[in-house]
């Protein structure tokens, strides 16, 4: 029986036959896809056609990576003026950025994000909708929402969701231009007493 | 007898746990929150490290690396990289701080302030947060195979979260942070998962002194300090402006009014501009410890954003008010 399936599959790989239904069921069975995937590295290897470096993980991980993913449009890149300046840097930037996370990394962020799930059901009472990003490189955020006008809610949401996500962006850059000013304000700070009117 | 042979037993039972009390208590005296947070910020300004951590909020997180060294001319050099997504990357070199990202073209500021997920002024004087929070050593902990110091930076008022440091005991280093309510409960967490402290800065360190950063931006003089059309009338304790201007936010090209506000540990953005609704309650999100609260109150639009509890955020809100002309 199995050996008749190791047939099947062999075959496939050689292009003697296609069918969509034996294709499902090597899908579905995963020691199948192992042997599919086992052909065509033999295969490969015969013709002399391996690349430099072999990564027989790369399905699963490809397959993980999409699973995590979250559905992201990608920003445009701008044309910008200083264009010969950021080749350099990120050039420079690239062996690090490369690097690979440790396997104790991947580890505990699996972890943290389970025990951050859980907790986060106990401490948010109000619902908690996951919305898509919808545009830039934004996060998801869980929307609370507190009127109750339930009507063109969802529009509404929408509009909201992007107006979030727009003063999130614009919160962070104008932390990093204030540095500046922050570090002034630090200087200062013996003769400067609190001016602002507390209650 | 039987009296002798009690008090020789309490004796000798006596003795060896009051010679085990007293011993550690001459040798390594108990050290307040405040001398860990020292060595922390000593730790973070004068060690060469390459550490991995992940921010994790709501049910996401980020991947950062971390590079840090003190070159021969006691320049500090600094790396900052996000692992997922369209490439971030912060540089420093001492008080130039290049900020690489998908938004913009590559920028240099003057400043010796990394805007990163950990907050600077862990790096800085951390006296200077005195006045709203108390800092309190709680005790010890096992976080990335090291012994830890938990240390609590305690808000003075419930306007604030609080933040709870998990400290390397042998180093002083950073292992974990974690933003926390009132109640205990974890909103936002940055946990370490690898630290190399070495001897010399790493390779890719040295090849950032080696290289060109992209050219200092010039922020025009009494930009962050303009005269806004409108105030906050209440802060929590603490809190003070430290920038105002008008800019047009990049990516809807919206102008708007925006004053930013910090106690040192956190900032707050406050934005107004006019809407075309005359009425809307308010609404916000929640990113980690982040809210965002966005409300329009006669056909003014005011949002705030930082890592302050909702009411608080709803309260600074509430409380802008429009300048006579």
């Amino acid at each position: 029986m199995s050996e008749s399936k190791f047939e099947t599959v062999s075959s496939l790989v050689d292009n003697y036959q296609n069918s969509d239904e034996v294709f499902d069921e090597i899908i579905k069975d995963n020691h199948m896809s192992e042997t599919w995937q086992r052909y065509h590295l033999i295969g490969d290897t015969m013709r002399d056609e391996l690349p430099p470096s072999l990564d027989l993980d790369l399905t699963d991980r490809i397959n993980n990576a999409i699973a995590e993913e979250p559905t992201v449009l990608a920003p445009k890149a701008k044309p910008s003026a200083g264009e010969f300046v950021k080749a350099k840097v990120v050039q420079f930037a690239k062996p690090f950025g490369q690097m690979a996370i440790a396997a104790s990394a991947a580890g505990l962020m699996v972890i943290g994000v389970q025990q951050n799930v859980a907790k986060d059901e106990s401490f948010i009472p109000d619902p908690v909708v996951q919305t898509a990003p919808l545009g830039g490189i934004a996060q998801p955020v869980s929307l609370n929402f507190q009127s109750g006008n339930r009507q063109s809610q969802e529009q509404a949401m929408v509009e909201q969701q992007r107006r979030f996500q727009v003063l999130l962006q614009d919160h962070k850059q104008q932390i990093k231009f204030a540095a500046l000013a922050t570090k002034d304000a630090q200087n200062n700070k013996s003769k400067q007493k609190d001016s602002n009117t507390n209650k | 007898m039987k009296f002798l042979i009690w008090l020789s037993a309490l004796v000798s039972l006596s003795l060896p746990v009051s010679a085990f009390e007293s011993e550690p208590q001459k040798t390594i005296p108990p050290e307040t929150a405040d001398v860990w947070l020292a060595r922390l910020s000593k730790s973070l300004q004068s060690l060469n490290f390459s550490t991995s951590f992940v921010v994790v909020k709501n049910n996401h997180a980020d991947p950062y690396h971390w590079f840090h060294g003190v070159n021969e001319d006691d320049g500090e050099l600094e790396i900052l990289s996000l692992l997922n997504g369209p490439r971030r990357d912060i540089l420093r070199k001492n008080n130039v701080v290049s900020y690489i990202e998908p938004e913009l073209p590559p920028y240099s500021i003057y400043s010796k302030v990394v805007s990163s997920p950990i907050p600077s002024i862990l790096s800085g004087d951390i006296q200077d947060l005195t006045e709203s929070y108390n800092f309190v050593s709680v005790g010890k902990s096992r976080v990335l195979g090291r012994s830890a110091q938990i240390v609590r930076i305690v808000p003075k008022d419930q306007h604030k979260y609080g933040h709870w440091l998990w400290l390397d005991q042998q180093s002083g280093f950073l292992l974990k942070l974690a933003i926390v309510t009132k109640k205990g409960q974890q909103l936002e967490q940055i946990q370490f998962t690898h630290l190399d402290i070495t001897e010399q800065p790493a390779e890719s360190l040295r090849q950032l002194d080696a290289t060109e950063l992209p050219k200092v931006i010039d922020i025009p003089e009494g930009y962050q300090n303009q005269q806004l059309s409108w105030q906050v009338n209440w802060l929590p304790h603490g809190f003070k402006q430290l920038s105002a201007n008008r800019h047009r936010i990049v990516s809807t090209k919206q102008p708007v009014e925006f004053a930013l506000f910090g106690d040192g540990l956190v900032d707050v953005s406050v934005y107004v501009m006019p809407s075309k609704e005359q009425q809307r309650s308010a609404d916000y999100v929640l990113d980690g410890a982040t809210v965002a609260l966005n409300q329009v109150v006669n056909g003014l639009e005011v949002s705030v954003v930082g890592k302050i509890p909702s009411q608080t955020a709803k309260q600074i809100a509430d409380s802008v008010s429009l300048l006579p002309r």
